[in-house]
């Protein structure tokens, strides 16, 4: 029985920019919004969307993913034909290869989209926060008969040439595509999420990878590759809320944007379009008489007896007394211990931050940063760590990091 | 099967003095009544039992079981979706002219031939009623060691009041213990007596070929109750052992008893007590993180996710999907799933069912020795 679309994940990124962040867990397995991980959001988009069928090509550090994923359970992806597949690269007959680029990840994983022998193929990454129907996407190329289409934002121009860009005709049909111009000629960013029919990619990705100059790269090679050839390429505009949360800023922001979903427009209170994730199973969380809590999101299994403002704490965070965490992002399970000062900064999963200690700071016109503390770290009582600091390794009492 | 000189497979009775709580249970039974804030109390029962390896579990639905179905579903949550023994929910067999049964014995009654084929050597059987982390291993280590026909666990407390003040003692048994060197030397049905009590928490390890033994004969003889007709008029002839319990005990006795249960957690001590064991599991509904939005004021409470906030909240326990409206107080309430409070509303000791919404600027209060309940999805 053949699927009329299934979707392939990339999700083998290091994600380098999150530094810290990334040490030992996949860029798409970083958490995300109180009680996610960015790749809660494709593969609920998926699910919502009606694709049933999704294959994630893994790579770097791939075990707390795998473990995350599991049988796909929690996004409703345990299927009898179909379901969520984790692909890393494997040893053939002929050898065995790392996936060596994008294109290359889904080239080595032909075999596995065959088995389900799908009219179209969505490539989506793990790396955006970004509530979008895949199956209007899919509308939109079918109705323009389209070869290949790829879900564009429009961005201020200003911007424009951080980004990959489209140039399109007022039929949104493709022209041009610059990377990263230094004058660029549209505002129209691509997102990184492509619709092919299954036929054309796999041509393409069988020419790619005969081409031994590529770089088997679906910006750098795919593309250009099909626009040289005058396929059907079509612009589709999204204009939701989407975020690349590649760096540690952004992460921040990102998170920071979920506390305003009234201006920022990433809304997760929303029955028809929920984001699933896999529970943590702790209590509800718990806020002690003489606790501050403004403007936040708090979650299972929080215990709180500090001061929280404008913040976001994931499942088991504690919070002592006459602690204060402002403007912070605070993963599952850490300790921020009696005065600790927390600010400005993300904090990684079972980190213990130590009484007195200061981390972060709010920024200022000469100092502006996002503290990043890594996980499992200990940081002592009475340490300090600077507002631009990366911290990898414990931080005795009284230390200071910066 | 490896370790099966000690398996053993538990049967779980959800309607258990349902009729102590009339109104919670109007639109469910005991064991699907919402509790601390993102549970229902079976989920503790079959969470102990899922940490003891007890995976193959008979739920003996008797009447109103709806909402139980649909909590329990496959039993996944519980990891009970097994090839080998898993959830079975074993609703009555009713048909033309034979009524639904009435007690443990006509229960148990129902599945002998299940119980026959089964493979495991023991048998838990236990209420919803209480709420604890339980480890049933070192119960039925109790019983091996002891060489007990069957062992009763209890836990040392007074009873509560209304329990003994209930007149119609037919609507509910209770059961107290005296005990004679470990040895239940008699067993009380619904006691008057006044200080602290060896009360039955009414679970009970057997082995499975003794139960049907048991259940076969008195299901012959037309008998009702496990512990008034069949342990009592045995207890020479059975050596019945008690098991104290010392771990943390929430029975459901009452409306005010619910209420107080549910208070209690918001003690980290209480808390700590009841969860540190294991994980208790429940359904998922995939509800965002709660948000606080300016202009919250809360202070001891216990909330579940997907909860808005805007007003005041004080003592309370918000199950999942509460909205609180700007400057409504809520203080020293239980708010089911989905409760709405809207702006400037006052409350205070109440028990909001599911879905009950406060229009704006109402108030409402009850008492802290009579909590005012409002039934689900009710619009004040």
């Amino acid at each position: 029985m053949a699927k009329e679309m299934i979707a392939m994940l990339l999700a083998g990124g290091q994600g380098s920019r999150l530094y810290a962040l990334t040490e030992k867990l996949a860029k798409p397995a970083v958490p995300f919004g109180g009680k996610y991980r960015i790749i809660d959001f494709p593969l609920s988009n998926c699910v919502n969307s009606g694709i049933d069928t999704v294959g994630i090509l893994t790579q770097y550090q791939p075990l707390v993913l795998n473990e995350y994923i599991g049988n796909g359970q929690p996004w409703d992806l345990d299927r009898l034909y179909g379901g969520v597949h984790v692909l890393p690269p494997y040893q053939k007959a002929s050898g065995s290869d790392w996936y060596k680029g994008t294109a290359n990840a889904i080239y080595q994983n032909i075999s596995f989209i065959e088995r389900y022998d799908p009219e179209y193929v969505i490539i989506l990454s793990g790396d955006q926060i970004c509530k979008q129907d895949y199956s209007d996407f899919l509308k939109f190329h079918k109705e323009k008969n389209a070869e290949f289409s790829v879900a564009v934002m429009e961005v201020p121009w200003e911007e424009a040439s951080r980004f990959g860009l489209m140039v399109a005709d007022e039929d949104d049909k493709i022209t041009e595509f610059q990377e990263k111009p230094k004058n660029p000629k549209s505002n129209l960013a691509s997102m990184g999420i492509y619709i092919f029919n299954w036929d054309i990619l796999r041509k393409y990705l069988e020419e790619d990878e005969a081409d031994t100059n590529s770089e088997n790269d679906f910006g750098n090679n795919i593309i250009p590759n099909l626009l040289k050839d005058n396929r059907r390429m079509y612009a589709y505009h999204f204009d939701g809320y989407w975020k690349d949360v590649g760096t540690i800023s952004s992460l921040w922001e990102a998170n920071m944007e979920i506390l305003d979903p009234e201006h920022s427009g990433i809304n997760l209170f929303d029955e028809d379009w929920k984001i699933y994730s896999r529970n943590s199973g702790m209590t509800g969380h718990k806020i002690s008489a003489g606790a501050v809590i403004e403007n936040s999101m708090i979650t299972d299994g929080c215990r709180i007896k500090g001061t929280v403002k404008h913040s976001i704490l994931f499942a088991g965070v504690k919070v002592e007394e006459g602690a204060v965490v402002e403007d912070a992002v605070v993963m599952g399970g850490t300790v921020i211990k009696a005065g600790a000062v927390v600010k400005h900064c993300i904090v990684a999963e079972n980190v213990s931050i130590g009484e007195n200690a200061v981390v972060g700071a709010m920024p200022t016109e000469e100092e502006n940063g996002v503290a990043t503390i890594g996980e499992g770290v200990t940081i002592g009582d009475n340490a300090k760590v600077g507002p631009k600091a990366m911290v990898r390794n414990n931080v005795e009492g009284g230390g200071e990091e910066w | 099967m490896v370790n099966s000189n000690t398996s053993a497979l538990g049967i779980v009775f959800p309607n258990s003095y349902d009729a102590l709580v009339p109104d919670l249970v109007n639109v469910r039974l005991m064991a699907s009544i919402p509790f601390a804030s993102r549970y229902r109390l079976i989920d503790f029962i079959l969470s102990s039992m899922a940490h003891c390896d007890i995976d193959n579990i008979a739920v003996m639905v008797n009447n109103n079981y709806h909402s139980l179905m649909d909590h329990l579903g496959s039993g996944r949550e519980w990891d009970l979706v097994r090839k080998n023994g898993g959830l079975h929910i074993f609703p009555p067999f009713v048909e033309k002219g034979v009524k639904p049964y009435v007690g443990r014995v006509g229960a148990v009654a129902s599945i002998l031939g299940f119980l026959r084929s089964q493979k495991e050597k023991y048998v838990v059987m236990t209420d919803t009623n209480i709420v604890v982390n339980f480890d049933f291993n070192a119960m039925i280590e109790a019983h091996i060691e002891s060489g007990a026909d069957v062992t009763m666990a209890y836990n040392e407390q007074e009873l509560p009041e209304s329990m003994m003040k209930s007149e119609d003692n037919g609507l509910a048994y209770y059961y107290t213990l005296s005990i004679d060197n470990g040895r239940v030397s008699q067993i009380y049905v619904n006691s008057k007596k006044t200080g602290i009590q060896n009360f039955s928490m009414n679970m009970f390890v057997l082995e499975r070929e003794l139960l049907i033994e048991l259940i076969n004969t008195a299901s012959v003889r037309g008998q009702v109750y496990f512990e008034r007709d069949v342990l009592m008029p045995q207890l020479n002839k059975l050596n019945i052992q008690a098991y104290k319990y010392d771990g943390y005990v929430a029975r459901i006795c009452d409306m005010k008893s619910y209420f107080e249960e549910n208070m209690k957690l918001l003690d980290d001590h209480n808390l700590d007590a009841l969860f540190s064991a294991g994980q208790i599991y429940t359904k998922i509904r995939d509800d965002n993180p709660t948000r606080y939005i300016e202009g919250a004021k809360v202070q001891n409470v216990m909330v579940a996710d997907g909860c808005v906030i805007e007003g005041e909240v004080e003592d309370s326990i918000l199950f999942r999907g509460v909205r609180v409206a700007k400057g409504a107080k809520v203080k020293n309430c239980i708010l089911m799933q989905d409760a709405v409070i809207e702006a400037g509303a006052d409350i205070e000791y109440l028990v909001m069912d599911k879905g009950v919404k406060v229009t704006a600027g109402k108030s409402m209060k009850g008492t802290d020795t009579f909590p005012v309940y409002i039934g689900k999805n009710q619009t004040v």
